[in-house]
């Protein structure tokens, strides 16, 4: 259909130029600050060119950060690729459609909550003395464990809460896609005495790979943002033993000291690093398509 | 015989899996209706007599209500500016060749990306420096940056679904390129915007970081207010707490069937399509 309109110019310019002005504002203005010296409490700054990001090398809990966003960062991705992908070839094998469809809408409630609240839920079960999930623990032991409060296991306890809520989610996705795949190719590897992990491995999800890769993308991005679990379970507690790249920037920029310029800098790094990242993936998730 | 065993225990690990999820949230529930001496015991109860103490201190207390009001108000607007002006971009770009079509979507997409605190730093400054620091405008307009990339990444897909011949033959009838969009392309397309919009409205609704660092005490959002419950006293109030981690929790429940089904139906279109 060929219509001469003006329309595709109407119905997108205002909106990408408020969108741009939404997302550019900001950005130009956290590079600009992080070239200042400004605290919330004082309103006068100078630039200081590079300082903060030459403080930033040298500062002991933004190198820690860095690695603990690191850590949580493979733990969450593989964890909830983990649980998704065996837990939807489960429903896939055991279940009937009826069932399989009640258990897929049930297992996207944990995603639909506010991560405040999964992240309370949880915080209560694992909490040391009435806590639900601790008590076998507790009745085994015979004393009250807090989870949360050992460096060593804090933060496999909130991946805990981050697998609930995205791997359930996930396998619900993984689910759908298997039910998509063309029945053919299994009932001949069948024939073939094919065992049933076999053909999985070795036909759906080399079949699937391609959505399957854009969920490990999804999930990393994701992952980046568990600021609100971390900030209700253990404020990047006991320690520093959970604290991200983005609790410190908060606690630097807001609770601590109101250094808004060195949080600044820590902000434009990980802009610079997830706009980088996504760049490459989005070529190469074209390349795919196009393939 | 081995084939009934795996299928038996496959089918427990499934079933253990929907107790995590049934479990946790019944005992949430639960525990929102007890009285304190029934939730600070060392064995679980799971009987006791409940009591509406909780439930009416949340729904009495005046930071509750004022963030109730704030959460409804400032997700309320952002939804609609991600509605009136996403959706007819995602329909230019779904369906008139553009040459910057691509760099539309790939410009939206890269928004969802953006570190929530990476915006939030310097927002503060900003919205501080014009005044309007801690107002429901200031959330609203960084939220509509949310809705916005949102409502058109996913209503892109939804509009190229409604088939051509549709929107062809409304040409043919004499309709215009804007009542095609009105009359026929919206409707056509109802209820896959509609799952769009309410994710839009789920997302901002348990947006989290961004109120906690654009609001002190005037726009605090429930989830911000939830949050704080924890600040009450010296001993953590559990009732109180489960009782508005319900309250926090149900708007986005209530939309559970429109979601569940949204997701069924863009899954299984990727494929055709």
């Amino acid at each position: 259909m060929k219509i001469r309109t003006k329309l595709p110019i109407v119905f997108t310019a205002p909106t990408m130029a408020a969108l741009a002005v939404l997302a550019f504002v900001p950005t130009i203005d956290a590079i600009n600050i992080a070239l200042q010296n400004r605290d919330l409490s004082n309103p006068d700054s100078l630039y200081v060119g590079f300082a903060n990001f030459r403080a930033l090398i040298d500062d002991p809990r933004f190198l820690n950060s860095v690695s603990v966003s690191v850590a949580w960062e493979i733990l969450t991705v593989a964890a909830t690729m983990l649980v998704a992908v065996p837990l939807a070839i489960l429903l896939f094998e055991t279940t009937p459609p009826a069932v399989r469809n009640g258990l897929c809408v049930l297992f996207i409630v944990p995603a639909l909550l506010p991560r405040v609240s999964a992240a309370f839920v949880w915080r209560f079960a694992f909490h040391p003395l009435f806590g639900l999930a601790v008590y076998p623990l507790r009745l085994i032991t015979g004393q009250p464990i807090d989870l949360l409060a050992n460096p060593h296991t804090a933060m496999f306890t909130v991946a805990i809460v981050d697998v609930w809520q995205w791997g359930l989610l996930f396998a619900v996705i993984v689910v759908k896609l298997l039910e998509t795949l063309p029945r053919q190719p299994f009932e001949a590897a069948k024939l073939d005495h094919a065992r049933t992990w076999e053909i999985y491995a070795y036909i759906a999800i080399p079949m699937l790979q391609a959505p399957l890769i854009s969920l490990v993308f999804v999930k990393m991005v994701e992952s980046l943002r568990a600021f609100d679990l971390i900030y209700v379970m253990t404020r990047g507690g006991p320690g520093i033993a959970t604290e991200t790249l983005d609790m410190y920037a908060f606690s630097q920029g807001f609770i601590e000291s109101g250094r808004i310029s060195y949080a600044s800098s820590m902000a434009v790094l990980m802009m610079a690093a997830t706009t980088i990242a996504f760049t490459v993936l989005w070529r190469w998730a074209r390349r795919w398509r196009e393939t | 015989m081995a084939r009934n065993v795996s299928k038996t225990i496959g089918r427990g690990v499934v079933a253990i899996a929907a107790l995590l999820v049934i479990i946790p949230l019944f005992w949430t529930l639960l525990s929102a209706f007890k009285n304190r001496v029934d939730i600070v015991t060392p064995t679980p109860m799971l009987f006791f007599t409940p009591t509406l103490d909780n439930v009416l201190y949340v729904l009495e207390r005046e930071s509750v209500r004022a963030g109730l009001i704030n959460s409804i108000i400032v997700s309320g607007c952002s939804v609609l500016i991600g509605a009136i002006f996403g959706l007819p971009c995602a329909y230019a770009v779904a369906r008139y060749p553009m040459r910057v079509a691509d760099d539309i979507q790939f410009f939206v997409l890269s928004l969802r990306f953006l570190p929530p605190v990476a915006i939030a730093i310097p927002l503060i400054v900003i919205w501080l420096d014009v005044g309007l620091y801690d107002s429901r405008i200031a959330l609203i307009v960084t939220y509509s940056l949310l809705t916005l990339s949102t409502t058109i990444w996913l209503a892109i897909p939804a509009f190229k679904r409604v088939p051509q011949e549709i929107e062809e033959a409304a040409f043919v009838d004499g309709y215009g390129p804007y009542a095609i969009f009105f009359l026929i392309a919206l409707p056509a397309a109802a209820k896959s915007l509609i799952g769009a919009i309410v994710f839009s409205f789920v997302l901002v609704w348990n947006e989290f970081l961004i109120a906690l660092m654009l609001t002190t005490s005037d726009a605090k959002t429930l989830p911000i207010v939830a949050s704080e419950m924890t600040q009450l006293g010296r001993d953590v109030p559990w009732g109180i707490l489960n009782a508005s981690v319900i309250l926090l929790s149900l708007p986005p429940l209530l939309f559970l069937g429109v979601l569940s089904s949204f997701l069924s139906s863009a899954l299984k279109t990727r494929k055709q399509g």
